[in-house]
């Protein structure tokens, strides 16, 4: 493989954990609730999702443990900002640490009675007949993990939903005026519950694509970060799949031609840290050149119904 | 006094919950909770070593509890004290190691310590600029500023502040001669902790004795009203990031100072952790003070959770601990103060 096809596909492969735990952020987020949890979501996804996976040697109840297990944490999150109304970003941190701790806590107990760790991935790239034998665009688009695929499904299908459904109206105006919902009855909080537990769905199922798709182990640092700049894109892309898209692509490319410089002998000389800072210092500098603020839900991150005070 | 009281109430509930919902799951795990229960009073109160070791987990925990607290109180949810301690600790590191080696501690260490608050500061002065001029949300900046924190002190730690005796990435060991004086012999108790008590105690006396105080406090209640009352509100958010960010600074230079006396990549959390206490606080100076005696206390019994060889536990339990007690002391408070909403209808 030559090095445009290396880097176009390491590109979709970093990109695939983005942009599908941001398609769930961008849906939550267009409801009116952030949750800066995100990163403890994939991460607990990475372990639910690795230890199973070390216990059964099924890869479908993996996928399925770091799904539910996305689901639960973000359940509770709901119960504490929808149902409770408490403020939504430090309940996101809480759930950071929540995450961590779990996480790190169920590693330990489990670390040492799992056999063999290494390479034990029973996920299969599935090339596509006939149009993965095409020429530079066969192992770059058609020789992915079913997941990739059906992330694509996903992206089509949440796109459509949002912009020509019902559904999809509703979901925008929730984020805008959820007493205007509420007047046209719509159960604000029973929707917006909904969009959370689709998002802990989605990060959790980012988590397993980290653990057992792409790094075949776990750590209990392993997401590093990246939950975070999901939120990042999200805003970004202005609230919008498209923009979330070209956002992924964007820093699944750094990230691919990162690999691809790192392993070339001038590169070495400088250390690694300063590739692992360019995602965040190139968030940065990217939400600074955009003034991002505007264009976001108008209640994004306020409680319904508000308190008058 | 009666207000007090009632400010202590909900807190207390909270920790009892919060501590029994813990040591069930703990049980319900197969782990016994009865030795837990005697391991963690023995590592926590069982010698005058190990309070002296709670008050030294104390020292940071109050100092970044005040700088989500002052932050949080102001309504700006600075989620970068992390990466402020950070700075804070290359700052010192960096002006002891390279500046003045050869000075003595009494010079060096206040130096030293200014120098981190400053660093913290203007590290977060950076969320502040973006906020103000470029529109970044607070929490994303200084989000994202964690992680370019935690970068930059990797790649100095490869470059001008590694120490040339270690393999490992480590900073030069400081001279027994800069690090904080011990107050008892024997232990690990240095003279940060008195040090902190009175920066929470001036900092109680400024949010409740002087202008600036109210400013703060009105505009975290109410940004509006506070503008409409003629508070620079803007610029007071700038002000707090800047008091924010230099106790965390602060943090993390006397974490370095008094305790781990060379700088490495060895996390902290105190980020996350600072959060908790503030909020179990009551995002008070006071209360912060209690709150963060109480998490030092439990965070060193966890501690030694971990060496016993018959328990086991991982220390990442407080992170359950102190994540389940931010959660249930924002219900908590989001429930009474709309019960005073209520009640003054």
């Amino acid at each position: 493989m030559d090095a445009s096809a290396f880097i176009t596909q390491q590109t979709l492969t970093a990109a695939v954990p983005l942009l599908l735990a941001g398609t769930g952020e961008l849906v939550a987020e267009r409801t009116g609730t952030i949750n800066i949890g995100i990163e403890g979501l994939m991460l607990t996804g990475c372990a639910a999702g690795y230890i199973t996976l070390a216990l059964t040697g099924s890869g479908a109840l993996a996928l399925g443990a770091a799904v539910l297990a996305g689901v639960l944490l973000a359940g509770l999150f709901a119960l504490v900002c929808v149902w409770w109304r408490a403020d939504q970003i430090v309940t996101g941190t809480a759930l950071n640490l929540l995450a961590m701790g779990l996480t790190a806590t169920a590693w330990m107990a489990v670390q040492n009675h799992l056999a063999t760790t290494a390479s034990l991935s029973p996920f299969t790239r599935l090339a596509i007949p006939g149009l993965s034998e095409l020429p530079w665009i066969g192992p770059v688009l058609f020789q992915h993990y079913t997941l990739t695929y059906l992330l694509g499904l996903l992206l089509l299908g949440v796109w459509f939903k949002l912009r020509y459904t019902r559904a999809g109206l509703i979901l925008r105006a929730l984020g805008d005026s959820p007493d205007a919902c509420a007047a046209a009855g719509v159960n604000v909080r029973l929707w917006r519950t909904g969009a959370l537990l689709f998002a802990g769905a989605c990060a959790g199922a980012a988590g397993a694509y980290l653990a057992t798709m792409r790094t075949f182990s776990f750590s209990p640092d392993m997401t590093g970060g990246q939950g975070f700049l999901v939120l990042a894109l999200v805003i970004f892309g202005r609230w919008t799949l498209p923009g979330l898209i070209a956002g992924a692509l964007l820093f699944g490319a750094l990230d691919a031609l990162q690999q691809y410089f790192q392993g070339m002998p001038l590169a070495r000389q400088i250390p690694y840290q300063a590739f692992k800072m360019l995602p965040y210092l190139v968030t940065l500098l990217a939400l600074a050149l955009l003034k991002s603020k505007r264009g976001g839900p108008a209640k994004l991150g306020t409680p319904w119904p508000e308190d008058r005070a | 006094m009666g207000k007090y009281l009632q400010t202590l109430i909900l807190p207390l509930i909270v920790i009892t919950l919060c501590l029994l919902v813990v040591l069930a799951g703990l049980a319900l795990l197969g782990y016994p909770p009865v030795a837990i229960v005697t391991s963690w009073c023995e590592g926590a109160f069982g010698s005058p070593r190990a309070l002296a070791a709670a008050l030294v987990k104390f020292c940071p925990l109050l100092l970044s509890g005040l700088a989500a607290g002052v932050a949080f109180r102001c309504g700006v949810l600075n989620i970068g004290v992390e990466g402020q301690a950070i700075l804070g600790s290359i700052g010192f590191v960096a002006l002891l190691t390279l500046g003045m080696p050869t000075a003595p501690g009494w010079i060096a260490l206040p130096l030293g310590l200014g120098f981190a608050i400053l660093c913290g500061g203007l590290w977060a002065m950076l969320a502040a600029g973006l906020d103000r001029w470029r529109q970044v949300p607070v929490v994303l900046s200084t989000i994202l500023l964690n992680f370019i924190a935690l970068h930059l002190l990797g790649l100095l730690l490869q470059g001008p502040l590694r120490s040339p005796l270690t393999t490992a990435p480590h900073s030069a060991v400081l001279p027994t001669f800069q690090r904080l004086p011990l107050l008892m012999t024997n232990t690990s108790l240095h003279i940060g902790v008195v040090v902190v008590v009175i920066i929470a105690l001036v900092a109680w006396l400024i949010q409740s004795r002087t202008t600036l105080g109210f400013e703060l406090k009105a505009c975290g209640l109410n940004p509006n009203a506070a503008a409409v009352a003629g508070m620079p509100v803007a610029r007071r958010q700038v002000t707090v990031l800047l008091l924010s960010g230099g106790f965390a600074g602060l943090a993390g230079g006397i974490q370095v100072a008094g305790v781990s006396f060379f700088l490495s990549e060895a996390p902290t959390n105190y980020g996350y952790a600072g959060i908790a206490v503030a909020l179990l606080g009551r995002l008070h100076p006071l209360g912060i003070l209690l709150a963060a005696l109480f998490f030092g206390v439990l965070d060193q019994g966890v501690a030694s959770l971990e060496k016993d060889p018959a328990l086991r536990i991982p220390h990442d339990l407080t992170d359950i601990v102190k994540g389940v007690i931010i959660m249930a002391m924002l219900v908590g408070s989001a429930w009474l103060l709309r019960r005073q909403l209520q009640a003054r209808e």
